[in-house]
């Protein structure tokens, strides 16, 4: 097993390597002019002026120079000064968001990775409860019903359970409103008195002493976290279930069966640490999951974070923005899958010890 | 034959059989329960009353209601079936043919090609899905706004063939080139499970006597591939095409709904979902927008996982209750 981890982290400059030249794949269908979006702020509508940064930039090349020129950066030769290379974090520019498409995943990757953050408790809580629940009363009506409640929830779309939460609780009640904020909310945080530690609204408002922003914040997170949410409880409790039914018939829960022990400590305290060991693996999924989902869930609530820019920008086919998000999830998606490698490597006293 | 009666007595998958069926039985009658107004050209393209562009409740006329721009919903979710019939069979048997291309070539020659082949696996597994198929589609439609002739223009032309019974001698329909470029983006990163479970049995079925047999008299390495693994490796790829196919129509949905996909007032249930989103504030008054292309979604996935559920206890026991294969 160690070796296995040992392997996953050789491999990963390979498939790191891979993306980037999958994704300079991509680039390269783009012509010319559309590439100049990733040298230029704005792209001049005069063809001469075009002409003349496609030489500068050396946009005709060889395409394994032009791999190396956009993943190092590329030295402008009347200026000096280096520019481009995804490498050194340029990833060109947004026409969607009118700044460097870094700049524009710097400012919305704090309201996903609230949105994200939120999701994790209730995901993680509700699927493995329910996960083990399932597993304890294995084949009876529980289980049933908690299996065909999961296949039911696998099969409706997240934009369709968003709306429907959309249209009860906040077209009907008006209880909780699309969007990140209230404008009075949001006047205050943007005001000087608002200090932006993290930038997760919730986390500054707490930090600002300001419970009624706090509070707003939270009224428009319910409803775009219980879609996250319900996307990925039904991963959760599959796989804790089979792991729970697996670790119930080992010989060591009979034995503290025989002792006496409630049941109760039984399976939630033998029982549980061990089973919940392998449900650490689909991590991995739970990421990508989270990162598919945010892109529907953001935009049906109109919520400003990475995954509504990506559908904003590639509805208006800006390129070069939808590349640098996905080039960006990836890597992060690359190195979540390995943090989970080695935390179950770390975790199971069995793999540790091998 | 164990399997088929297996998926007709258990009650969960033969609600799903049921559902298939009066899919099925809608998309071929389309013609005659929602016929398409005499002066159409495409009966894909859903009539419209008006131009008007609040959405009216359900009516005598308009069973469904109309949605925004007065396109009639009940035609809609009529002719969406066959459209989402095609496109998910369609992406399925394109999937699941590279998938088993590319797994059961890195599995039987082993080495440097399975080496090869299982990290370009892992590289477009790399890409979160629905990222990914944005991505591509996005670039692909930036290719083909340009109309350029090319491999590309090639590739959509036989996805148009298959999906829509194009006739292969005239240029693609533009509305039938944004579908085809939605369904391509999906294949590009659909085919994996199925390369990395193919690869996997086929190393198990690979140890078993009978192929040392097969091989002691003689029998080529064509011959052992395609008469003797395959088809004993070959159910698992059924258990994820069934689960699957809801999965593609699903994520085709998604595509739609962001304004990817089907192109608007097309018979496409995502594409109809993507009006709902201008009139959020007034979902109370305008449920029908949602609810009928909604249900008629739920349903149609609804039925695949429940065959594909049963499908995956009856053809592996030993993968009874574990994760759905993502």
């Amino acid at each position: 097993m160690l070796s296995y981890i040992v392997r996953r982290l050789l491999i990963l400059p390979i498939l790191a390597t891979g993306v980037t030249v999958f994704v300079f794949l991509l680039i390269s269908m783009l012509t010319p002019y559309e590439r100049a979006a990733l040298y230029v702020q704005d792209v001049p509508k005069r063809q001469g002026a075009l002409d003349r940064l496609i030489e500068k930039y050396g946009l005709n090349d060889p395409i394994h120079v032009q791999y190396w020129h956009w993943l190092m950066g590329q030295k402008d030769p009347d200026t000096g000064e280096v520019k481009g290379g995804v490498l050194r974090g340029d990833l060109g520019f947004s026409q969607t968001g009118s700044s460097s498409v870094a700049a524009v995943i710097g400012r919305r990757l704090p309201a996903t990775a609230e949105l994200a953050l939120w999701s994790a408790v209730p995901m993680i809580g509700i699927g493995v409860w329910l996960g083990v629940v399932s597993a304890v009363n294995h084949n009876k009506l529980t289980d049933q019903l908690l299996r065909v409640f999961s296949i039911v929830g696998w099969s409706i779309p997240a934009f369709v359970f968003g709306l429907l939460v959309l249209m009860i609780f906040y077209a009907r009640l008006g209880w909780f409103p699309p969007s990140r904020l209230s404008n009075w909310a949001l006047e205050v945080v943007q005001s000087g008195a608002f200090t932006r530690y993290t930038q997760i609204n919730t986390l500054d408002a707490l930090l600002n002493l300001r419970f009624d922003i706090f509070l707003d914040g939270l009224k428009h997170l319910i409803l775009p976290v219980t879609t996250l949410t319900y996307l990925n409880w039904a991963l959760m409790l599959r796989v804790t279930r089979s792991s729970m039914l697996e670790t119930l018939r080992q010989d060591y829960i009979t034995t503290a069966r025989s002792k006496g022990l409630a049941e109760r400590v039984v399976i939630w305290k033998h029982a549980v640490s061990n089973g919940l060991i392998p449900v650490v693996t689909i991590g991995g999924l739970v990421l990508i999951s989270l990162l598919n989902g945010v892109v529907i869930t953001e935009t049906v609530f109109n919520y400003p974070g990475m995954g509504s820019f990506l559908a904003q920008a590639a509805l208006s086919l800006d390129v070069i923005s939808v590349l640098g998000v996905t080039l960006f999830s990836s890597i992060i998606l690359l190195c979540g899958n390995l943090f989970v490698d080695v935390l179950y490597g770390f975790i199971d006293p069995r793999i540790r010890l091998h | 034959m164990k399997v088929i009666k297996k998926l007709f007595s258990n009650p969960t998958s033969l609600i799903g059989i049921l559902l298939l069926l009066a899919f099925a039985v809608i998309a071929v009658l389309a013609p005659w329960i929602a016929p398409p107004p005499e002066n159409s050209r495409d009966p894909y393209m859903i009539p419209r009353d008006g131009f008007g562009s609040a959405p009216r409740p359900p009516s005598e006329e308009h069973r469904f209601g109309t949605t925004e721009g007065q396109y009639d919903i009940y035609y809609g979710v009529v002719w969406g079936t066959r459209t989402a019939f095609r496109v998910g069979v369609v992406i399925t048997i394109f999937t699941a043919t590279i998938g088993l291309a590319i797994g059961s070539l890195a599995a039987y020659y082993g080495g440097l090609l399975d080496e090869v082949l299982m990290r370009i696996t892992e590289i477009f597994q790399a890409f979160p899905f629905l990222l990914a198929a944005i991505t591509l589609s996005s670039v692909l439609q930036t290719v083909y706004g340009r109309g350029e002739a090319g491999p590309l223009m090639f590739l959509a032309k036989v996805l148009a063939v298959l999906t829509f019974g194009h006739n292969p001698s005239q240029p693609v329909d533009p509305i039938q080139l944004q579908i085809v470029t939605g369904m391509l983006a999906i294949i590009s990163f659909g085919w994996m499970t199925y390369a990395r479970v193919i690869r996997g049995n086929i190393l198990t079925v690979r140890e078993l006597e009978y192929v040392l047999a097969a091989r002691t008299v003689g029998a080529s390495n064509q011959r052992i591939l395609l008469r003797h693994l395959l088809p004993n490796s070959i159910f698992p790829v059924l258990v994820i095409a069934s689960m699957n196919t809801g999965a593609y129509v699903l994520n085709f949905a998604a595509l739609s709904f962001l304004g990817l996909g089907a192109q608007r007032g097309y018979a496409d249930w995502g594409q109809m979902i993507n009006f709902a989103r201008n009139w959020i504030p007034s979902l109370a008054d305008h449920w029908h927008i949602v609810i009928y292309p909604g249900v008629a979604i739920v349903l149609f996935v609804l039925a695949w996982n429940l065959v594909g559920d049963v499908l995956r206890d009856v053809l592996d026991p030993r993968m009874r209750g574990k994760g759905n294969g993502l």
